[in-house]
């Protein structure tokens, strides 16, 4: 867990929490228009440090009147095809009885949502299996290794450890693991060369497989991370890995210096995006994975909610 | 992928037409002018600058500097104007440099056209592959350029967007969605680096412009695009976008099997010119590569510029003195069939 009472973490949850617009929306930057990723996100890091229910709710209140007839969200309302932000909303909602019954049409849009998927042919130059079904970034194109395992944390923490999109999702995501072990975006092997694995995706398709997949089958994925942790000071790879490693127990015990020294890098970057700070936070904060947020949290909330 | 159709731009000729041009047709061949230039008018022409960079250590302001020259663009017309530099760090990896516009380059255009009296520079890019920016920025070595120099930044993939009326129509999408800030620049430079592509045959200027389509609408590895057909989103972006000016990193260039795991060449240019279909036509003959077997290239010809060698003026150097074969493999069927005759 996070030292709370540091001031770098007050300075960044300060910074989320005045980012709220007065609809209770959240933008990326300041004086830009709110996004759901950018309001499902910062209430994430908001309420795993206990701030504001109020902010928070307002927040989860947004991402409702954003919710499509089908129960998906989108990044764009114009642009209902892009429904990556909906497992981001699922975990928003989560464990907050006025919002179960948007987080349960999300759930259902999930559960039914998938990506374009064929057979490979036999001359095929790619190595993956391209008929395993996962999870796309946008509507109607083929399935990546980011949403699928974003989609399938989600799920698993919203009650369906045990589902077969689960599965299917665990099926895809092994295909999709480097021989050398890792993963990048979701190719594998082209024209008979491995191509190179990515800490950010790395990181999250590890945190997807943690409860459901022996360790020996993503040992090197695990090494790979590893092997890359003493260069990572970046909030989206810094994040992603840190909640892979500590969904499999590793988390590093130089983590929370790590995790300040990136934010003290907005010194050099600028400030970081609301998404790319909200994940940083969330990673401080889940000693044991994303799922690691969610449990006396979400049981807390319900209690009260219910009185 | 879907196929390749005539764009609406190009007009279908009536029976009048036909007839008249069945007349006629024969006196044009035999006065050397034809059909298109009766139709459309004079052929296209455009100029490109070749200059001669062996390595990373050369000045490049002086030779950006020389190349904006020969291509007839002045202090004048840059002055006050604000440019958007668009290197290409499609997926950058430490010890890789081949894979990416170097930073040195992209310094060196910052510098030159801050000289010339620009209002402002700024370099974007939306990495194809990479869904954590500050880590290309980083891995590729522009981190340390960009921030001891004070240059601004944009990550193309996540900032605010907005539609616009596609203006090509190769591909089935009526719009498509940029980043707000190709709106508000004056200039926009596509900053490729010189690579031979498994699907594409090559990448260059106008392939660089995937990189402008912000992920949030296109996915990770701008998945729309690649549904929709390579070369038909090139060609549609690139007529919707119009950029001003290409820039070229052909110092180190990548043959083989690019645009990511292929080998290091030396061919020791920069390439510039205002029209990207030139200039990406140079590079190929350059490259040893036909650019009529580049099926973006052989569409866009006319179209959205000059293909053919002898409407393309050549500045500096002549493409014919540093003519570096890339190599091409023989399993990538892009790669078949395109070599320069």
């Amino acid at each position: 867990m996070a030292s709370f009472h540091l001031p770098a973490y007050q300075t960044a949850l300060q910074t989320i929490q005045q980012s709220q617009l007065p609809h209770g929306g959240f933008a990326s930057q300041p004086e830009n228009q709110p996004r759901t990723d950018s309001t499902a996100w910062a209430v994430l890091a908001l309420s795993a440090f206990d701030i504001s229910d109020d902010i928070c709710d307002r927040g989860r209140g947004y991402l409702q009147t954003q919710q499509h007839k089908n129960g998906s969200l989108s990044f764009s309302s114009n642009h209902p095809e892009t429904s990556w932000p909906t497992p981001i909303a699922i975990l928003a909602w989560h464990g907050v009885k006025q919002f179960q019954t948007a987080q349960q049409r999300a759930v259902e849009f999930l559960l039914d949502f998938t990506g374009a998927h064929f057979e490979k042919s036999s001359h095929s130059a790619i190595g993956h299996d391209p008929s395993i079904r996962g999870w796309p970034w946008v509507a109607h194109t083929h399935s990546w290794v980011l949403p699928t395992a974003l989609a399938m944390t989600t799920l698993q923490i919203a009650g369906f450890p045990q589902h077969q999109r689960i599965d299917e999702g665990k099926h895809m995501l092994l295909d999709r693991q480097l021989p050398h072990g890792g993963w990048n975006s979701g190719n594998t092997i082209t024209f008979g060369k491995e191509l190179h694995p990515l800490p950010e995706c790395t990181g999250i398709a590890l945190q997807a497989l943690a409860s459901n997949t022996p360790m020996n089958q993503v040992e090197k994925s695990l090494d790979y991370v590893l092997g890359q942790w003493p260069s990572l000071q970046t909030p989206i790879s810094l994040g992603w890995a840190l909640l892979g490693l500590g969904a499999w127990g590793l988390r590093p015990a130089n983590a929370e210096e790590k995790v300040l020294t990136s934010l003290d890098l907005q010194a050099r970057y600028g400030p970081y995006s609301l998404p790319s700070l909200s994940l940083l936070l969330c990673a401080a904060q889940a000693s044991h994975g994303l799922h690691s947020l969610f449990g006396h949290r979400s049981l807390s909330r319900q209690h009260s909610s219910s009185q | 992928m879907s196929k390749i159709q005539m764009p609406q731009v190009t007009p279908a000729l009536s029976r009048r037409e036909l007839l008249k041009a069945s007349l006629i047709g024969s006196g044009m061949v035999f006065s050397g002018f034809s059909l298109y230039q009766w139709l459309h008018g004079p052929l296209q022409t455009a100029q490109t600058f070749i200059g001669k960079a062996p390595n990373y250590q050369i000045n490049f302001p002086t030779l950006i500097l020389a190349g904006l020259r020969e291509l007839g663009i002045t202090a004048a017309e840059v002055q006050g104007k604000r440019i958007l530099l668009k290197p290409n760090l499609v997926e950058p990896h430490k010890g890789l440099p081949h894979i990416n516009t170097h930073p040195l380059v992209v310094q060196g255009a910052v510098e030159s056209f801050l000289r010339l009296g620009a209002a402002s520079v700024v370099v974007a890019e939306g990495p194809g592959h990479r869904h954590d920016t500050l880590l290309v920025l980083e891995e590729s070595g522009l981190a340390d350029v960009l921030y001891e120099d004070h240059i601004p930044f944009k990550d193309l993939n996540t900032m605010e967007s907005h539609p616009l009326k596609n203006l090509g129509r190769y591909t089935n999408m009526d719009t498509l969605v940029f980043p707000q800030i190709l709106q508000t620049v004056d200039w926009i430079v596509s900053m490729a680096k010189m690579k031979t592509h498994h699907w594409a045959g090559a990448t260059l200027s106008m392939k660089n412009l995937f990189g402008c389509m912000p992920g949030n609408y296109y996915g990770w590895p701008k998945n729309v695009l690649h549904s929709e057909g390579i070369t038909e989103s090139i060609l549609d972006i690139t007529a919707t976008l119009k950029p001003h000016l290409a820039i070229i990193d052909g110092v180190v260039g990548m043959e083989g099997d690019g645009p990511i795991m292929g080998n290091p060449i030396q061919s020791g240019v920069l390439v510039m010119g205002k029209n990207l279909p030139s200039v990406d036509a140079t590079c190929c003959r350059i490259m040893g590569i036909d650019p009529y077997r580049i099926t973006y290239l052989e569409k866009a010809d006319q179209w959205l510029g000059p293909i053919r060698d002898s409407l393309i003026e050549q500045r500096g150097e002549r493409w014919g003195t540093v003519h570096t074969p890339f190599r091409l493999q023989p399993d990538i069927p892009a790669h078949q069939g395109i070599r320069l005759g």
